[in-house]
């Protein structure tokens, strides 16, 4: 005991309490601070943290594929290195300057790139790109050098393996990756996906420690298209021959599946890479297909001929005189090509006779073409999933003059695009039906055209108009009239020419010399497998007509495309086909 | 003054207790350490499975290059020297033998 009365054990347990207090306080004072930093403050904390190191860079998700009806990639987003600058504190703007340089050759920097870096710089950004999309064996270079505040990151880059395949329906994309036209603008929501967003971590001297992503990328959705990779490929190939052959300003092909209404290929010469979107110059990329308003001329007879039908105002082997070859209608000589003589109702529209047609327009008497113009929805765009479609040019009936009828009647004064010619040829092939245009489908179709949704049709015109047209009026084009040049061997082909004159707007008047030359047809006729359009600007030579110039193109590309789908024919050809079948025991 | 002697039970638990505390720490470390390095592996193999899947897609982006209409086309006629049929010259299997168009 000592003078305070307490034992040595006594003294030693008050002080081992008197320590554990202080001990328990502080380790509770301790956790209460972390409780309000790490649990209350959490968020207020970490979006201090986050302002403070003001790095905030969004990460574009990957961009969904696009894919042919077959899954062929027709366009994907592949990983690639992009050098960039990101200055830390107390970098000198001259010493990042010089590192820029030590990249220049590698990266093949021109000097208006470097200038506009060295403006960056020095304007203090912090996040700089010296080169977007490099090549990796650039990117590997660069990350040799290990040179201060050069960072290479990955980004990723548009692909389109099959180059300038479908350049017009793919489109192309910007530099962050967003969709420019095509089927890239259209549904560049779909396909973009959600971007992230990640933190360039800075300690108190700005100095970069970390990286964090705040928020992960979801990537697109991927796109089937109903193009057919091989199908385009023949169309694009033929349609080029033709523009170059006959030295035109440009030229389309659109080939779809009537009964579904699914676009097979479109093409449009001359064309593009989309791997260097945009192209120069800029122009190369309207597809011409639904982009470009042109006077149909001959191939417009199809509505002539549907609406004299419908209105029951002729009958097939009614007969019309055009032995004159031209007539005159409101003070203007419309002709022939050639004189006809006295032609059937038939005969008029095979043998592509103006003044035949424009008689039968009178017949149908101004209201009822114009509302069969309007059943077969030309002015109005046809609604197929792809941008920047036009509409034409169809003007009201109070402004019609006294020669629109004849005019309309063989396709003037009236502006059409491609897609809607094939459209009101489809009509007819559909035996009267309207089934819209599709680009898309929501999955992929392995073996035949089959449509993965029911189409919807509107008729337009009645089944008999269109079956009798197609039979008595259509085929007979191709076997015995102005479209002859379309004629498949073993297949009956319906389809209509068209040779429109040019309209020189300067001096209004249409001009001798200067035709779009067309064809529009489906085959088989009996039960079509492709309809098409072909449509060439100003050929060039002695060729001129849509007979002569379109009609060989469809005849090219049906026969491959009925041979690609493995099409029997239908008849024996003049020159014979062999054909060889299994007999049951042998069949493998 | 006299340090009274504590009594070796007490030491004992003492000891003990250290032991105990210490045992836990180095099995607490030791698993944190564990679960750091299987966190490294399994960040590794996701890079490597992501990296494998980069590398699929580009095989991919590759193999329809290669196939590529225009490609097969050129090599089947300027490098194999093939030509198109003429229409007599096919054969269509399993159709049986054509009625004359009327």
């Amino acid at each position: 005991m000592n003078e305070l009365g307490l034992s040595y054990q006594g003294r030693i347990r008050k002080r081992t309490i008197i320590l554990s207090f202080f001990f328990f306080l502080w380790f509770f004072i301790i956790t209460l601070r972390l409780i309000q930093l790490q649990v209350i403050e959490h968020r207020r904390l970490r979006q201090a943290v986050i302002s403070q190191s003001e790095l905030k860079r969004s990460i574009i998700p990957e961009r969904g594929a696009i894919y042919d009806r077959h899954g062929q990639i027709l366009a994907r987003s592949l990983p690639a290195p992009t050098v960039c600058l990101i200055p830390n504190e107390g970098d000198r703007p001259d010493e990042l300057i010089a590192r820029v340089e030590r990249l220049r050759r590698i990266l093949d920097l021109s000097e208006k790139d470097r200038q506009k870096i060295e403006s960056r710089i020095r304007g203090g950004e912090k996040y700089i790109y010296i080169k977007r999309k490099a090549g990796w064996e650039e990117a590997e270079r660069v990350a040799a050098l290990n040179l201060k505040s050069i960072y290479v990151q990955q980004e990723n880059r548009r692909f389109y393996p099959l180059g300038t395949l479908a350049a017009h329906v793919l489109g192309g994309v910007g530099m962050d990756g967003d969709g420019q036209s095509g089927v890239e603008l259209q549904y560049n929501s779909r396909l973009e996906g959600v971007k992230g967003l990640s933190l360039i971590m800075r300690d108190a001297n700005k100095r970069r420690y970390g990286w964090e992503i705040l928020k992960a990328p979801q990537p697109g959705q991927n796109l089937i298209l109903t193009l057919d990779e091989t199908i385009q490929y023949i169309a694009e190939r033929e349609l080029e021959k033709a523009v170059r052959e006959h030295e035109a300003n440009w030229g389309t092909v659109i080939i779809s599946h009537p009964a579904s209404g699914e676009i097979l290929a479109m093409a449009t010469s001359p064309s593009y890479d989309p791997n260097d979107f945009p192209p120069s110059p800029i122009d190369l990329a309207r597809n011409k297909g639904i982009q470009e308003n042109f006077e149909p001329g001959s191939m417009f007879k199809i509505v002539t001929a549907a609406a004299a039908r419908e209105a029951g105002v002729v009958g097939f082997n009614e007969l019309f005189d055009c032995s004159e070859g031209k007539i005159r209608v409101a003070g203007w000589t419309i002709s022939d090509h050639k004189k006809m003589g006295v032609l059937t109702f038939s005969e008029v529209i095979i043998q592509s006779s103006n003044v035949g047609t424009i008689k039968v327009g009178q017949r149908i008497g101004q209201e009822r073409l114009f509302r069969t113009i309007q059943d077969f929805r030309f002015g109005r765009k046809t609604g197929l999933d792809l941008p920047g479609e036009e509409s034409g040019i169809f003007h009201p009936l109070p402004s019609w003059s006294r020669t629109s009828i004849a005019a309309h009647s063989i396709g003037y004064e009236i502006s059409v695009t491609a897609a809607q010619i094939l459209q009101a040829m489809n009509i007819i092939a559909n035996r009267g039906v309207l089934i819209p245009f599709r680009m898309t489908r929501p999955t992929l179709n392995a073996k035949d055209f089959s449509p993965d949704v029911p189409p919807s049709g509107t008729r337009v015109i009645s089944e008999k108009t269109a079956v009798e047209l197609t039979t008595r009026v259509f085929e007979g084009v191709v076997e015995e009239g102005t479209g002859q040049s379309a004629r498949i061997e073993g297949f009956s082909a319906a389809g209509k020419t068209g040779t429109a004159r040019k309209l020189d707007r300067d001096l209004g008047i249409y001009l001798a010399s200067r035709h779009v030359a067309s064809f529009v047809g489906f085959v088989p006729a009996d039960r079509p497998v492709i309809s098409m359009v072909v449509v060439l600007d100003e050929p060039k030579f002695s060729l001129q007509y849509g007979g002569q110039v379109a009609a060989p193109v469809f005849r090219e590309i049906a026969r491959r495309v009925l041979l690609y789908l493995r099409q029997a024919p239908q008849f024996s050809p003049d020159k014979g086909v062999v054909t060889a079948h299994f007999r049951n025991e042998d069949r493998p | 003054m006299v340090r009274k002697k504590l009594p070796k039970k007490e030491i004992a638990a003492a000891a003990g207790c250290i032991v105990l505390a210490v045992a836990t720490l180095t099995f607490y470390v030791w698993h944190q350490a564990a679960v750091i390095q299987i966190g490294f592996q399994t960040s590794r193999l996701e890079e490597k499975k992501a990296a494998l899947e980069e590398d699929i897609k580009k095989l991919e982006t590759d193999k329809a290059v290669l196939l590529a209409p225009v490609r097969v086309d050129r090599i089947a006629r300027e490098e194999l020297g093939l030509l198109e049929p003429k229409p007599e010259q096919i054969i269509y299997e399993g159709i049986p033998p054509a009625k004359n168009h009327e």
